[in-house]
């Protein structure tokens, strides 16, 4: 693990989830422990519906924990924490509000002043490469911009920390690929933290400081792999090198051991 | 900005205008609706007696005289007002009813026998309670109207409002939006194409319980006209006052159809 130069924005201690079903109590998440600091990049991979989503929404307070504790910037979770942004794998835009309309939610739940979001908008829609849908509804707009948009979105809303389960996972390869290099972009010019949420292996490795592997359920962590390639990093010419094939292979392992 | 896979997003155009008017089906209803009248009109008094169907002609001519007496417009003022009053407080006393039950499950399910129940009840077998209660009155009608109504409403608006997904809510509450926020900007929204279904099919159904309400107890109105003609064996009358009906419920449902496209104008500009 990294050497914390001060406080992790969010550590999770010995944390134990789990669902009430008709059939009983089902495990889900097992004693986990983890810290993420103030500008880290830190993707959780494991099998599907092994319960990483399960810890992003505890974290985001919309779900609760069964033992152990959670806190963010120091302040235990109980309800939703102050600025947390989430997406989900859909995209989860209000249909029946334009690109810039949806974007405004972030803005006024940030309590952003009325008079900054004209600007806010055009830069963030800039950042984006939106400018010209400002005024589209989502359903005008391919798979790939309607998650930009939603990441603009959670832009809008300056989070301190990105909790993103799967947000790629519904889009074709090309376009998750690209989606992947603007997070890079955005994250790299202002660091934030990030717990990324995925069970593609080559993603995880192409964006993490630090890979965290999963058990299938209930979730526990098997294994972890710092991620040294040097940044900003250049996915294209990343994706063909020994160093990275020998962290994908890594990770593949440590999942394999889980079966 | 050169990259391949953003300019081969870049973008959607947006299809054709959809709402265009189609010029060519506006013909053939003609063509077809004109061919229907000449049939009629030609087969009255030849194969059968024009006793029994009367013919267009007929009725044109007594709708003619009912609008240069005015009188027309005491039986369809009458009629509407039954029909609209309860469609609108079916909309009132429903929606409410329906956002209350899709929020209390426990309630809901306790009561969703007797909902059904009455739901199944057929509406026109309480018109003669209606009429001992009210009378021949207004009031008489608009409650028949109002019962074949209100249950659409709450169906629908609680179908409405269960059918939100809810991460969409779950990513409010991430950023701590307060309940209002969430009821004015996703739960009010969601239910807008329920509730517009909802006057589409209801608008129909109010119709016909100000007519039922008529039939049995009345002394005007568009139900009451129809049943007179029909006890005076006046074919022409009862033709006339069908032509009325059909044309009320045309146009409300044109006016539904209307606010739609402007309400739901988001789903439509789909490319």
């Amino acid at each position: 693990m990294t050497v914390a130069t001060e406080a992790p924005r969010i550590l999770l201690d010995n944390v134990s989830v789990s669902y009430e079903t008709p059939r009983g109590r089902l495990p889900v998440v097992d004693r986990v422990s983890l810290a993420v600091d103030k500008a880290e990049f830190v993707v959780l991979v494991g099998p599907s519906g092994s319960g990483k989503s399960t810890i992003l929404r505890a974290i985001a307070g919309l779900n609760a924990v069964e033992s152990g504790s959670i806190t963010v910037d120091g302040k235990t979770v109980d309800g939703p924490p102050e600025h947390i942004g989430f997406m989900f794998q859909k995209d989860t835009l209000l249909p029946w509000q334009t690109v810039r309309e949806n974007i405004e939610v972030g803005l006024a739940l940030a309590g952003v002043s009325p008079s900054q979001w004209k600007q806010r908008i055009a830069d963030l829609l800039a950042l984006l490469r939106l400018s010209e849908f400002r005024d589209a509804y989502p359903a005008q707009l391919s798979g790939g911009m309607r998650h930009r948009v939603s990441l603009g979105r959670m832009l809008a809303y300056q989070p301190a920390v990105m909790l993103m389960d799967e947000p790629f996972g519904a889009l074709d390869f090309q376009t998750k690929a690209v989606m992947g290099r603007e997070l890079l972009r955005i994250w790299e010019a202002e660091r934030r933290s990030i717990l990324f949420v995925t069970h593609d292996i080559e993603e995880a490795v192409a964006l993490a400081d630090r890979v965290l592997v999963f058990s299938p359920r209930p979730a526990r962590i098997v294994a972890e792999h710092q991620i040294d390639l040097p940044r900003p990093r250049n996915l294209r010419a990343l994706r063909g090198s020994p160093d990275f094939s020998a962290y994908t292979r890594a990770i593949w392992e440590a999942l394999g051991d889980t079966d | 900005m050169t990259d391949p896979v953003i300019a081969e997003e870049i973008l959607a155009p947006s299809g054709p205008a959809r709402d265009g008017i189609d010029v060519s089906a506006l013909v053939w209803r003609l063509v077809l609706v004109i061919g229907l009248l000449l049939i009629w009109e030609f087969s009255a008094g030849n194969l059968f007696n024009e006793f029994w169907s009367s013919r267009p002609s007929l009725i044109g001519e007594r709708l003619f005289a009912l609008f240069k007496s005015g009188e027309i417009w005491r039986h369809v003022s009458t009629t509407v007002s039954e029909a609209l009053l309860g469609l609108f407080l079916g909309a009132i006393v429903g929606t409410p009813i329906g956002i209350a039950l899709a929020h209390y499950r426990r309630a809901a399910k306790i009561v969703d026998p007797f909902v059904m129940g009455l739901y199944g009840l057929p509406r026109v077998a309480l018109a003669p309670m209606f009429i001992l209660w009210f009378g021949i009155s207004l009031f008489a009608k608009v409650m028949m109207s109002f019962s074949m109504v209100v249950f659409v409403f709450i169906l629908n608006v609680t179908e409405g409002i269960r059918t939100i997904d809810p991460d969409m809510i779950d990513l409010m509450r991430t950023m701590r939006a307060p309940r209002s926020y969430i009821l004015r900007k996703v739960t009010i929204p969601s239910i807008v194409p329920w509730l517009i279904a909802s006057f589409r099919i209801g608008i129909g159904l109010s119709l016909v319980g100000a007519v039922v309400g008529e039939l049995i107890g009345a002394n005007r109105g568009l139900g009451w006209y129809v049943v007179r003609a029909g006890g005076q064996l006046d074919t022409t009358g009862v033709f006339a006052g069908l032509f009325l009906l059909m044309l009320l419920a045309m146009i409300a449902n044109q006016i539904i159809f209307m606010i739609e496209q402007r309400a739901l104008h988001w789903r439509h500009e789909t490319r």
